[in-house]
């Protein structure tokens, strides 16, 4: 099986709360029984949607073997699919014609920018469909040079999107009827969205009274960039806690060492 | 009659259609002959061929229009024409893009890694 099928699921929230019926009458028992509730308050959850979600998930899997590389339900219930970037039009056009899936409203389209990955730009599609109240969203990858497929032939949405993304990330969208440059200004260059995009830009412009225009100047800052510790002394993502492998010796190394 | 009584669909862009059994099984027909050039285990035909039987089947067996609508439960008899039809285009396309076939490629390792 080619796709791989993961779920988040966090046993100790799936707890849920069986409150007693009181009738109204004992609105002062009930006010003191939720002073004296020890458990924390949390958000139930929604098992029913996740089976739901997570049985579609599977069925796009398994249709679609070729350019689905994985499926996950997310912690609040959202459905996504990874999938490789050849398979941009096959997939949306399944999931905008296919009886049983019907999203043919795309709700948005855009990119996130991991430097530290090999491909470091993911494409994100939102998708909507309205006959079965649903949403899923679709995943793919690139890097700075690869171009991926245009989806504006699936769903026309995407034009501005895909112009969005061009501009903001700098990933090339192939056969895009009209890709160019939308929000940045006349004349700019560089892709603002990217991480190793400076937070000051590189120029800054004001107006010249001797030459009575606008002029473009490199960025002076009077302060050199300060670099503060951000990092909470928290840990963020116990789920996310990797077993620690230290203790475990490679094949190789005993080689190396004789 | 039912094309008669029936003035509008109340969607915009969308007719009345006047004989929707026989568009219906025309279009039925046309996907599962497309669908069954297939090979069998592919699943996307496995599902396709179920999904569309079965309304096929209601459409030949059920002469009222209401009554076909609430069997099949997909909205109005003409959205279901326009499901059968992107159904059909989509069908077509599959066959070039065999998507039943293993997976193009593997994706690089911590790909879909996150968080980091």
């Amino acid at each position: 099986m080619a796709a791989r099928f993961v779920r988040f699921v966090r046993g100790g929230l799936s707890r849920s709360f069986n409150f007693p019926n009181r009738s109204v009458t004992f609105v002062q028992a009930r006010s003191e029984a939720t002073t004296t509730e020890t458990r924390p308050t949390v958000r139930p959850k929604d098992a029913v949607t996740h089976n739901q979600l997570s049985a579609f998930g599977e069925y796009v899997a398994e249709m679609l073997p070729k350019y689905v590389q994985q499926v996950q339900v997310t912690f609040f219930n959202e459905l996504e699919v990874m999938i490789h970037p050849d398979g941009v039009i096959p997939v949306l056009t399944f999931l905008r014609d296919h009886t049983n899936a019907q999203f043919k409203n795309m709700t948005d389209l855009t990119a996130v920018d991991i430097p530290t990955r090999q491909n470091r730009f993911e494409i994100v599609y939102n998708l909507l469909s309205l006959r079965y109240n649903s949403r899923i969203r679709v995943k793919t990858y690139t890097d700075e040079l690869t171009p991926v497929d245009s989806s504006v032939s699936v769903h026309q949405a995407a034009n501005w999107y895909e112009r969005e993304v061009w501009d903001m990330f700098g990933v090339f969208f192939a056969n895009h009827p009209d890709l160019r440059r939308i929000l940045t200004d006349y004349g700019f260059e560089g892709h603002p969205f990217r991480k190793d995009f400076p937070l000051s830009g590189y120029v800054e412009v004001r107006y010249d009274d001797e030459v009575k225009r606008v002029v473009a100047e490199p960025v002076e800052l009077a302060q050199e960039f300060r670099k503060f510790d951000l990092n909470s002394p928290w840990e963020v993502f116990p789920a996310y806690r990797e077993p620690k492998d230290s203790l475990k010796l490679e094949a190789g190394d005993k080689l190396e060492t004789k | 009659m039912a094309g008669v009584l029936k003035k509008t669909t109340g969607l915009v862009g969308l007719a009345v259609s006047q004989n929707p059994h026989e568009r219906l099984r025309v279009l039925y027909t046309k996907i599962l002959a497309c669908v069954q050039a297939m090979p069998p285990d592919a699943a996307y035909r496995k599902y396709t061929e179920q999904l569309i039987t079965e309304r096929f089947n209601h459409v030949k067996t059920e002469p009222d229009i209401e009554k076909l609508e609430k069997k099949i439960s997909c909205g109005q008899i003409e959205e279901v024409i326009t499901q059968a039809e992107n159904e059909l285009s989509l069908s077509r396309k599959m066959a070039e893009w065999k998507p039943w076939e293993p997976l193009v490629e593997e994706p690089p390792p911590n790909q879909w890694k996150w968080p980091i």
